[in-house]
């Protein structure tokens, strides 16, 4: 669900523009265009009221935030030092146990093999996300107005199409029995398909569940790729093509170039959005077989809520959270760098 | 997380019984707890006693008479049954407990131990002689008491049998249950041969009750403790027996998935479109009287390898416990002794699971009960342990074992490492 | 151009493709709830329901406890969208119009908000609803949907609030309007089309969300999207209604979303002219 409100930021009401742009103007905090009204003309009067002003209106939304937002963030750092198990939940016991928690995770196995198995789903995710947007962001440009309105309208719908409702559609399409998907593959000759359990093995649910969240989120890159790809003067190509560039050259020379904030940001954004799925992840099979589709989200939940360990949960959780933190600031600090450069 | 359609099923026959309220309550007054007048002096006016109960478990008509019953005892008091899936149960009850938002509690019998040791069950050693627990039967008391105290009471206990549609068993030329397990593969393979048969019979891979059935039939356990650590038992030979026949029997099973359990999606439904010969389930677990008749349903013991007796079961069953952060533990006392009362009791008996006192015994009627009680003697329950609740915890691992095994996985190697997983659960601290 | 007929076919024929690829499951879900029972379980999929039936919306809706958790989302879901709105529109306000001291670290904290990682805090957010006695209950899913989407909000708002030209606002000032007054009466009517798409956008993440409501809420506590996750054991094997069911959860954004995509260019724009 996150990953809608977050790609939603993207819908930058100025028109035209690539998402990165806005971006950037909000990184730049407000900048140029938010540039705020001589004080002196305040019809409030000058002085400590004027002054005062905007803290007031800041102020329920920063309550709010530290309430809401920095409260869970700490608490969730707190339960990861106790040791929270059913019986201090029910009798409403705080133990304290140090570091236990963490030396358990971080000499466990199964955690590190969890982690190595988030990244490597991130990674193929984000490849096929961005290459495949790229492609199909080219082509919408490539394309008359009619085919591009369709090929939009069907691209919309896997964009808005609720998370919950396609992993549940999804689950019927991959169904044993009745799936559609089984009889395409019986029907192209790979019998052995036709009764398939596609929640049976770890690489089958893999399968499913990347199918899946690429085919939800390719519609953002591409829509993105494209809006960029209409700001890029059409002279740049047009001297590209009189110096004999191919396709493949004007991709390298013109429009990358161009679009580089654009990759960068949206390839980050695509990685913090896929490091944190859980939705997709665990109502397609609850991290099985036999554990083996668990990533951090989905462990430290399974882990923490329905192991009733929730103190151990919590201290997956903030590793999560640390290993998302690095992302985050790397983000940021592009996003901030480019700022500069502009 | 699992929702079953039987809990508005629950909620209307409770709607029901509002309106029925004070005709019948009265003359079991004396009858059932025999000392009313005493209770009469305590005053639960206005106040509400909150009950869980399982989805499936109370009999028909069970809630609505209590609910009467004790509302009759206690003017102004008020009853008010929720309805709880099985489906990740453990965390829900915990909480509940750990809020204080519930009062009476219905725990599995598997899992009294873990909820005991959580110190969310209230010790109700003193209050055992008040409650009728002198005369509660031994084996179905051992799983509510804890270090040597009372936390539960006992309430029924069953055991699965196999259930099947008495027209697809004639239209398939059967006639006779089958005395042995080869005799019930021949059956099924004629009933797979019948048209109109979708499915022989409904199995789901992850029915690991019937597989701790076998494993008792063999003589093995699930785990047992070596020295002061548990170990997990699906390694030993008689676990790897039990475990050819579940897969030959499962084998027999066309429609059920092997990664997944009996509730989803819940089997009586799909028995319940009566075109599967057979299944393994309790007594609740029946299609409701509109979607298949009762008198089209028949039963038996899972047979044994040999005539003489019927495959091991799993003696599931429920306890009734009193939350120790509840605000009303004494109106829950008094709450138990009508809910346990011979009356009430006898409604248990009456729907075919087996009470909590031997000499209601008598009033077990239907089929199913017979079946269930013959059976009910080569039963077997989890250790009595309060980590085994955990063990119960998702993911199961007795039933991703079985998944996986089913599906092709070694049987040593996997053997080996859910019993090290189920270890690992039996063995942590509090 | 000088392109051959081929290079002019081949980009068509993908796009084509492509199209089936992205909306199928969309369809599939919307053709499948019409289907009759025997066109579902069917070994050779019917791929148009041509005697279509509204049976499977009938059991979908008929399903125990359905206009809970229909009210249980909209309560939860308009509850936080306007709580937010109101919030927002006062902070993105003083960011998007005033210079303070503060004003950086403020836009910064927003941006990181927008990213939280509601999916690892779940843990945490469940023992803080416990420990207040509020499992079970609308309250925090409302307070804790608010705090998802307000970033988001405050974002939007500000950037809506930041097109409107200031010389509307300073001028509306020297006709001798206060800040308020000149805030309510310029800037606002030309936040509305604005304030529509933004809460319409918060309300789709709210109606959404999934994780929390999984550890929070139980039984008549779900909202739709834990109720559609149990299909299983709501529905068993009964797609048709499985699938009437996602479809009746899924239209309505989907139509949100169309109309959105153009309103939210559309509107400021509007705005700005009329201006």
């Amino acid at each position: 669900m996150a990953v809608h409100s977050e790609r939603v930021q993207t819908q930058s009401p100025e028109p035209g523009k690539a998402v990165v742009a806005s971006i950037e103007t909000r990184a730049a905090g407000g900048g140029a265009k938010g540039s705020a009204p001589k004080g002196t003309r305040s019809a409030d009067g000058p002085g400590l009221g004027s002054r005062l002003a905007p803290y007031l209106l800041l102020l329920p939304a920063t309550v709010a935030t530290i309430a809401l937002l920095g409260w869970p963030l700490v608490k969730t750092v707190l339960l990861s030092f106790q040791n929270l198990n059913k019986r201090q939940l029910v009798l409403h016991l705080t133990e304290w146990n140090g570091f236990d928690n963490y030396k358990e995770q971080l000499t466990d196995p199964e955690f590190w093999s969890v982690t190595g198995r988030t990244v490597v789903f991130t990674l193929v995710n984000v490849v096929l996300i961005m290459v495949g947007g790229t492609l199909i962001g080219l082509l919408l440009n490539h394309l008359g107005k009619k085919m591009r309105l369709v090929l939009s309208i069907g691209l919309l719908m896997a964009w808005a199409m609720p998370v919950v409702a396609a992993t549940t559609v999804y689950s019927w399409l991959f169904d044993q029995q009745w799936g559609v998907v089984n009889w395409v593959l019986d029907q192209l000759g790979w019998h052995s398909m036709a009764d398939y359990n596609w929640m049976s093995d770890q690489y089958s649910t893999f399968f499913v569940v990347i199918l899946l969240i690429v085919w939800q989120s390719v519609p953002f890159v591409a829509f993105n790729m494209y809006a960029g790809l209409t700001t890029i003067p059409r002279e740049l190509y047009e001297a590209a093509r009189m110096d004999g560039a191919g396709s493949f050259k004007i991709f390298g020379s013109v429009i990358f170039p161009s679009l580089k904030p654009f990759f960068l940001a949206t390839t980050f954004l695509e990685i913090i959005w896929v490091f944190k799925a859980f939705t997709q992840v665990y109502a397609i099979n609850a991290g099985g077989p036999e554990k083996l589709t668990r990533t951090l989200p989905v462990h430290a939940f399974l882990e923490g809520s329905s192991g009733q360990h929730y103190g151990v949960g919590s201290a997956i959780a903030v590793l999560t959270i640390l290993m998302l933190g690095a992302l985050m600031a790397y983000y940021f600090r592009i996003m901030i760098k480019q700022e500069d450069e502009l | 997380m699992k929702r079953q359609l039987i809990a508005a099923v629950g909620v209307a026959a409770m709607v029901v019984g509002l309106a029925a309220c004070g005709s019948d309550g009265k003359k079991d007054d004396n009858a059932g707890s025999g000392s009313s007048s005493a209770a009469g002096a305590k005053n639960y006016s206005g106040k509400t006693l909150k009950v869980w109960l399982m989805s499936g478990s109370a009999p028909k008509g069970w809630t609505d008479a209590v609910k009467t019953e004790f509302e009759t005892t206690y003017p102004g008091s008020k009853v008010d049954f929720q309805i709880q899936e099985w489906g990740g149960i453990g965390a829900k009850v915990t909480a509940a407990l750990s809020e204080g938002s519930v009062d009476v509690v219905e725990v599995g019998n598997t899992q009294t131990a873990g909820y005991a040791a959580s110190g969310g069950l209230l010790d109700i050693t003193k209050d055992k002689a008040n409650l009728g627990g002198a005369d509660w039967a031994a084996n179905q008391n051992e799983s509510a008491i804890l270090d040597g105290k009372q936390y539960a009471a006992p309430w029924w206990v069953s055991n699965r049998v196999v259930a099947y549609n008495k027209d697809l068993w004639t239209k398939a030329g059967l006639t006779d249950a089958p005395k042995t397990l080869d005799e019930f593969y021949t059956d099924l393979e004629k009933l797979k041969a019948t048209d109109g048969v979708a499915d022989p019979i409904y199995l789901p891979g992850q029915e690991w009750y019937t597989y701790f059935g076998l494993l008792t039939g063999e003589g093995g356990k699930i785990a047992k403790k070596d020295g002061d650590k548990w170990v997990g038992g699906l390694s030993s030979p008689e676990a790897q027996k039990a475990f050819e026949t579940y897969k030959k029997l499962q084998g027999y099973s066309v429609t059920g998935p092997k990664d997944k359990d009996e509730a989803t999606p819940q089997q009586k439904d799909v028995f319940g479109k009566g075109n599967v010969g057979a299944m393994i389930g309790l007594g609740w677990e029946l299609p409701d009287e509109k979607t298949m008749p009762k008198d089209k349903i028949g039963f038996f013991p899972l047979p044994g390898k040999t005539a003489d007796k019927p495959s091991g079961v799993f003696l599931g069953g429920s306890n009734l416990a009193i939350a120790s952060q509840g605000k009303n533990t004494d109106m829950a006392k008094d709450f138990l002794k009508v809910a346990l009362n011979d009356k009430n009791e006898g409604l248990v008996a009456a729907a075919g699971n087996i009470p909590n006192k031997a000499a209601l015994n008598s009033q077990l009627t239907g089929d199913f009960a017979k079946a269930a009680q013959s059976a009910a003697a080569v039963g077997g329950i989890t250790p009595n342990t309060p980590n085994w609740a955990s063990v119960e915890d998702n993911p199961n691992p007795v039933k991703d074992f079985l998944t996986a095994v089913l599906q092709g996985g070694d049987y040593a190697a996997t053997a080996k490492k859910y019993d090290d997983e189920i270890a690992k659960r039996l063995n942590q601290k509090q | 151009m000088r392109r051959s007929l081929f290079g002019r076919t081949w980009p068509n024929v993908i796009a084509v493709v492509l199209f089936v690829f992205f909306i199928f499951p969309v369809y599939w879900m919307v053709a499948t709830a019409f289907k009759q029972n025997n066109d579902i379980i069917s070994k050779t999929p019917v791929f148009i329901p041509f005697n279509g039936t509204f049976e499977h919306f009938t059991t979908a809706v008929n399903a125990p406890n359905f206009w809970t958790y229909v009210t249980n989302s909209l309560i939860a879901t308009v509850g936080a969208v306007l709580a937010s709105l109101v919030i927002a529109t006062l902070a993105a306000f003083a960011i998007a119009r005033m210079k303070f001291r503060g004003r950086k670290s403020f836009v910064l904290v927003v941006m990181i908000a927008q990213m939280a990682p509601w999916e690892v805090m779940t843990i945490a957010v469940y023992i803080i609803s416990r420990d207040n006695g509020m499992l079970n209950s609308l309250v925090p899913l409302t307070f804790f949907y608010m705090m998802m989407v307000l970033p988001f909000t405050i974002w939007t708002l500000r950037s809506f609030i930041a097109a409107v030209p200031k010389e509307l606002e300073e001028s509306a000032m020297v006709d001798g309007c206060t800040r308020t007054q000149a805030f309510v009466k310029v800037i606002f009517p030309l936040l509305a089309p604005g304030l529509m798409s933004t809460s319409l956008f918060g309300f789709i993440t709210a109606w959404n969300e999934f994780p929390l409501v999984l550890i929070l809420n139980k039984e008549e506590g779900k909202t739709l999207p834990l109720w559609l996750s149990s299909f299983k054991t709501a529905f068993g094997n009964d797609w048709g209604a499985t699938m009437a069911a996602s479809t009746m959860f899924a239209i309505p954004v989907l139509i949100l979303f169309v109309f959105l995509q153009r309103k939210a260019v559309g509107g400021l724009t509007d705005g700005a002219v009329k201006g």
